[in-house]
């Protein structure tokens, strides 16, 4: 089986070029959101395996998301999504429940490492 | 990764971006206390700056990534809001549109922007500055000039919409077209005639806007081959030929993905490293070579390299494994064989790169080749090299076919593909074959073939077809009849693609709507012919 991923990015842009590494490595993904809130929704409605969130979106950022989605008490796992300067912000994720981080611009071989490494 | 695909979505959502920082930086100067504003503001610069990093635009990012800071400092109160900031930002914006309009237009991103991240920062810092001219003119100070150009830019959908409006209007002159052969009005088929005329040369002219040359798709190969040469180690050269030959830009962009492909596998699987080609006595640098030449309405192109060909023993190994039989196996003609590379999962390749090889292979060539109605034939000599051909239509959606009938149902044959058509006493149909210029071909009942009732009738109509793209022999015709009741007229025919979940219907390869509505199916030649031989 492989396993379900959603994906919250406020660009079409990064959501596709996620979406082309993840299914080109046999992910599946099974929803795309492209705000905080969106991400809450479909990731109570979706059960995936995998969150990756993108740090600054609107409506809820990828922090409040993390933090919301981690209190769902899924059994999921939540990768966070963001460009250099706001290590800050993922390390207050990390303690608020996701287990890793990517740090854009994105990479074949950084997103698929990271993922692996986690689930 | 390979971030070129991605820059139609980059254009547009960064157009998008900073239309909203114009919108934005304006409010801003009307309303500085809205937080909302800010927050958005702050938005736009990040994603300008994430995607521009992402695609490589180094300009773009490093100038909107000292707008986010900045942002971000007003956004938290550490900096108020001034004239001086917002003129500032629209400063900066200038030069981010400048360089905008450079990324459209592939040129260089050649702006010195270090001014204006300085005034950046020391806006950041509190500090104003004087304000800085923008480093571009792309119009003289002063002169702000409104002519146009006569060149105009415009989305390439709104010709598919155009193309389909001139679909809707083959479809109404041939209903006016079928109203002639009852009328005796002289006035009203001249009409007919006169519109005829109209929407072919309208027709015409659409399609040839739609062209696009093949070097707009071949310009990013040379990259291409670089990279998977450096990674795999080997000396690779490309070269190319025709280049100039246009296509319909739809076609065009749906050969990008199976062209790099195929040239992927013949790097990283054909051609071999520079050790191996010395021993053989084989040349350096490898060679690639692309060439495409024009065949009536379609295009040939084919991607030869000089590697060590495909292994048969290995192709007939594989396709054992995965469960074909020993006897078709067997029975299967060269031809056949190398087709067995575009089986779904049947990579030769013994172990799985990270070039090729990931599950994605020749099937998916295949199959991208084939919904745009094109073919692909494979030619290797061991040792010496392999040849994947490619036969693609220059131009889509109006197919000249002809109306047939089959059981009651009618069914369209591309005009392309008929060499002759016959029509028979049903018993000179009943062997399976049928001489024509010389030597015997199969015949094949399209009844049968999709399991229609038929009547039975004195006399029905044999249609010599070119099914070549199935049989293996690449650029020979490969000659087969298809048995139907009757045929009627033959149409200029908008088709239109199908789409899932009728796109895995085998034997369709598209759908047209009559002028009195009836829907009606494209007949896909080949692969009808194919699976009709194959299970007899």
């Amino acid at each position: 089986m492989s396993k379900k991923v959603l994906i919250a990015d406020d660009t079409e842009f990064f959501r596709t070029a996620l979406k082309d590494i993840l299914l080109g490595a046999g992910y599946n993904v099974v929803g795309e959101a492209s705000n905080g809130a969106e991400a809450l929704d479909l990731a109570a409605e979706l059960k995936p395996d995998l969150v990756i969130l993108d740090v600054v979106m609107p409506v809820k950022n990828g922090l409040e998301a993390a933090k919301a989605i981690s209190a769902l008490k899924l059994p999921l796992k939540i990768v966070m999504c963001t460009s250099l300067g706001y290590e800050p912000i993922v390390e207050e994720a990390i303690r608020s429940g996701a287990s890793g981080y990517i740090i854009k611009p994105l990479s074949e071989s950084k997103v698929l490492n990271t993922l692996s490494s986690i689930i | 990764m390979d971030v070129s695909k991605y820059k139609t979505l980059y254009l547009q959502e960064t157009g998008e971006h900073i239309s909203g920082i114009e919108t934005g930086l304006l409010a801003l100067e009307k309303n500085a206390g809205d937080s909302s504003v800010l927050d958005n503001l702050f938005r736009h610069y990040h994603s300008i700056k994430g995607m521009s990093a992402s695609m490589g635009y180094e300009p773009i990012a490093l100038l909107s990534h000292a707008e986010e800071d900045l942002l971000d400092k007003m956004r938290s109160g550490k900096i108020a809001i001034s004239e001086e900031v917002t003129s500032a930002l629209l400063k900066c914006l200038d030069a981010t549109k400048a360089l905008f309009e450079r990324v459209k237009a592939d040129e260089p991103l050649d702006i010195d922007i270090s001014p204006l991240v300085a005034s950046l920062k020391s806006a950041a810092e509190g500090r104003p500055e004087r304000p800085v001219q923008p480093p571009t003119a792309a119009q003289p100070e002063g002169e702000h000039s409104l002519r146009l150009s006569s060149v105009m830019k415009v989305e390439g959908r709104l010709f598919d919409d155009l193309l389909a409006t001139v679909g809707d209007l083959f479809m109404t002159l041939s209903s006016f077209k079928s109203l002639t052969h009852g009328s005796r009005s002289v006035e009203f088929k001249n009409g007919v005639h006169q519109l005829g005329k109209s929407v072919n040369s309208l027709h015409d002219t659409i399609i040839f806007a739609r062209m696009l040359p093949l070097e707009d798709l071949a310009a990013g190969l040379p990259r291409v081959v670089r990279d998977l040469a450096k990674e795999t180690g080997k000396e690779v050269a490309l070269t190319t030929e025709g280049m100039d030959i246009s296509l319909d830009r739809t076609i065009l962009e749906g050969l990008g993905s199976p062209l790099v492909h195929i040239i992927r596998n013949a790097v990283d699987h054909g051609i071999e490293g520079p050790d191996e080609r010395k021993v053989a006595g084989k040349p350096l640098p490898a060679s690639v070579h692309i060439r495409a030449n024009v065949k009536k309405d379609r295009v040939v192109i084919e991607v030869s390299d000089d590697g060590r060909g495909i292994d048969r023993e290995k192709l007939k190994a594989k396709a054992l494994s995965k469960g074909v039989s020993a006897a078709r196996v067997e029975s299967m003609t060269d031809g056949e064989v190398l087709k067995l590379i575009c089986l779904p999962g049947l990579s030769t390749a013994e172990t799985v790169t990270s070039i090729s090889g990931r599950g994605v292979g020749m099937d998916v060539v295949k199959d991208a080749v084939e919904s745009f109605g094109g073919s692909l034939e494979i030619e290797s000599k061991r040792y010496l090299g392999t040849k994947i051909i490619l036969e693609m239509p220059r131009t889509s959606s109006i197919t000249k076919a002809l109306l047939v009938e089959a059981g009651g149902e009618q069914f369209l044959v591309p005009i392309s593909r008929i060499e002759k058509v016959v029509e028979l006493d049903s018993g000179a149909l009943e062997y399976g074959f049928y001489e024509y210029a010389g030597r015997d071909i199969p015949i094949v009942s399209l009844a049968g073939c999709l399991g229609i009732r038929q009547e039975a009738r004195p006399r029905r109509t044999l249609i010599v077809l070119d099914a070549r793209g199935t049989l293996g022999g690449a650029g020979t015709k490969s000659l087969a009849g298809l048995v139907v009741d009757d045929f009627s007229d033959e149409i200029d025919a908008y088709v239109k693609p199908l789409l899932p979940p009728i796109s895995k219907l085998r034997g369709a390869s598209g759908i047209t709507v009559l002028g009195d509505g009836r829907p009606v199916f494209l007949l896909d030649v080949p692969q009808i012919i194919s699976k009709a031989l194959k299970g007899s």
